[in-house]
């Protein structure tokens, strides 16, 4: 209202929300500078035992593209995100039709907001427990004591009710944040060049999980993780989609 | 010229620039939506995003009789944008509202909680629907955008030319610069607020009312510093002046209006129990002490008020506060209707002051009146320890 220090406050969603995406890039940029190599691919025993002709939803994408300005904020760009989401389904399909397996896609129930609104809880988990798994299993600093060696994490067995329409195997969600350094931003990087301040451009981060739909364990989980990319034009989004992807047992 | 002179021009420059950033913006047309490439689209596309999150989360309030309340009072307040505006009840024990770019609004139940009429609320409603119309959102967002860009030249120029500190000097004339923009809108949203209400029939009057009793509360309050929203809006003296003022000249040229009170209590009277117990929760209990004072003054469902009046003497539990408390849930009992947890709350205290009998009495009586109660086998214990 007035309060709202209405400004205020959606500024500090808007802050909070883009700060949530990119603090995690922060960390793991910080992470990347100082070194640690990994494989981009984790995936449990189980994952090769699907079936030879595995059937698997591919889910709505998360996908979101911001411009990062001269000042360094990440400016949400609908534009670049509409098109990116459109190269990377296109993309995701034509490097699955490679595969023996059959692919449907999710389409989540408008007319049913009960399931509607599952589907959208699905969606806000595998976004927590995808970015808990960035965090803690790829940087041995934040390793999870309980966990070791292990790579059991789940969504649960709740996600069997996505799969009544379908009789699939397994389901797919990828979740991608980009961003791409504006002409300004480009040109503080080389006016900061001189000055000898260090100023970073844009980054690609993401990660896609091969879900179990009997118990919502995770069987495979990649990650994209690099200052490359662009998922703006189909070429380069289909690269992005063959180093996200790598090592799926499909 | 050398490189330090050169950076000395830019800066000065930029210092020049920094002072004259302004935008114009048209009003948001009803039913109209950003052109996909532009900046406004993506703040929709975070917020879309963000409203979907939200309205699937256990925090709001999703029962579909309180919010046809809210949605029909927005829709007679602006029946063109009616389509264009949707929101979700918070449930934050805290005043505010607040509207995102793309017509989403978040009402929280604090907010519900405190104001007295529809008046009250159609006046916070009305100021979040200026900010819509006006693209308020829209506007910080490029003034931040355009100041944080301008401030990074400035401070590698500055670096360049040896004077750090100008850097630092720009930093604080940019915030002081965005903060007095954000008041300028509360302002012009508050006029909207008020015009909008006026329009639509409701006493305008209780737009300054709601201030008023705001500051009452702020000023009570054990811990003044959780007001956050007087931080980026008016001085708050200033607005309730500004509002009467208004009022008195509406009321000069012979308009007048409704509050709406009963419908108002009608609507969340079933909520109130719920709100308050997350009110206390706070544990400021002078600030919640003045929430109470008005609800009480309502005279509406008064057995719930005495009763949660007696929490917050016994959460409190300062000297005295016992007794006071005991007194409110013996008010509550007076009452046609009042909780059952009442009678629990008194057993407790009378347990605690000695009074065993009284104790094992208000027990039973709770439980004969709630027999279902979550708790019963534990209460039952109680009055089996004391006997």
């Amino acid at each position: 209202m007035m309060t709202a220090s209405t400004r205020a406050h959606v500024f500090s969603i808007f802050a909070r929300r883009i700060h949530a995406a990119f603090k995690l890039t922060a960390l793991f940029f910080f992470l990347f500078c100082i070194g640690c190599a990994t494989t981009n691919y984790k995936a449990t025993p189980a994952a090769p035992n699907l079936p030879e002709n595995a059937r698997v939803i591919v889910m709505p994408l998360d996908v979101q593209l911001f411009e990062l300005t001269a000042g360094g904020l990440q400016e949400p760009r609908a534009d670049w995100t509409a098109a990116a989401e459109t190269h990377v389904q296109t993309a995701l399909e034509s490097f699955l039709a490679q595969r023996k397996d059959t692919v449907v896609r999710y389409e989540p129930l408008q007319d049913n907001p009960e399931k509607a609104r599952m589907n959208q809880q699905l969606m806000k988990l595998h976004e927590a427990v995808g970015n808990s798994i960035m965090i803690h299993t790829y940087f041995p600093g934040f390793n999870l004591p309980t966990k070791k060696d292990q790579f059991d994490w789940t969504l649960g067995g709740g996600i069997q009710r996505i799969n009544e329409r379908y009789g699939a195997h397994c389901a797919l969600f990828i979740f991608i944040r980009d961003s791409y350094a504006s002409a300004g931003r480009k040109a503080a990087m080389v006016l900061g060049a001189l000055a000898g301040v260090s100023i970073s451009g844009g980054f690609q981060t993401g990660f896609a999980s091969l879900v179990d739909l009997q118990t919502g364990n995770i069987l495979w989980f990649g990650r994209l993780f690099r200052q490359a990319g662009d998922l703006r034009t189909p070429e380069p989004a289909y690269e992005a989609v063959s180093q996200l992807l790598v090592g799926i047992p499909l | 010229m050398t490189f330090k002179s050169s950076c000395i021009w830019i800066l000065a420059l930029c210092l020049t620039c920094l002072s004259c950033a302004s935008t114009q913006v048209q009003d948001i047309q009803p039913g109209e939506k950003p052109a996909l490439e532009s900046d406004e689209a993506g703040l929709w596309m975070v917020m879309d995003d963000i409203e979907a999150n939200l309205k699937t989360s256990g925090r709001v309030e999703h029962d579909p009789e309180l919010n046809d309340y809210v949605k029909k009072i927005l829709c007679k307040l602006q029946p063109n944008y009616c389509d264009d505006i949707r929101f979700v009840i918070v449930q934050t024990p805290h005043f505010n509202a607040s509207m995102a770019p793309n017509g989403f609004m978040q009402i929280w139940t604090g907010l519900m909680l405190r104001a007295q009429n529809e008046a009250q609320l159609a006046y916070v409603l009305g100021h979040e629907i200026g900010h819509y119309q006006r693209r308020h959102s829209l506007i910080q967002w490029r003034t931040i955008r355009d100041t944080s860009s301008a401030l990074i030249f400035l401070q590698l120029v500055a670096a360049g030319a040896g004077v750090g500190y100008a850097g630092s000097i720009a930093q604080m004339v940019a915030m002081a610069g965005i903060f007095a923009y954000s008041r300028d809108m509360e302002r012009e949203a508050d006029d909207i607020g008020f015009e909008i209400i006026a329009d639509a029939g409701y006493d305008f009057h209780e737009a300054a009312n709601i201030w008023e009793a705001l500051i009452e509360e702020r000023d009570a309050a054990d811990q003044p510093d959780q007001f956050i929203l007087f931080a980026s809006h008016p001085t708050t003296g200033e607005r309730v002046n500004a509002m009467r003022k208004m009022a008195d000249q509406l009321e000069s040229q012979g308009r007048a209006g409704h509050p709406y009170q009963r419908e108002y209590l009608d609507a969340t009277r079933p909520f109130r129990a719920k709100w308050l117990k997350n009110e206390l929760r706070k544990r400021d209990f002078a600030a919640s002490q003045v929430v109470l004072k008005h609800l009480l003054s309502t005279g509406d469902n008064p057995g719930e008020l005495h009763f949660y009046q007696g929490e917050l003497y016994r959460m409190r539990a300062k000297q005295g506060d016992h007794e006071k408390a005991i007194a409110s849930y013996q008010q509550a009992l007076r009452c046609e209707q009042y909780p059952p947890a009442a009678l629990r709350s008194l057993g407790l205290l009378f347990w605690k002051t000695g009074k065993v009998e009284a104790a094992k009495d208000s027990f039973k009586n709770y439980l004969n009146l709630h027999p279902d109660a979550p708790d019963y086998e534990m209460i039952k214990s109680y009055i089996e320890e004391i006997q």
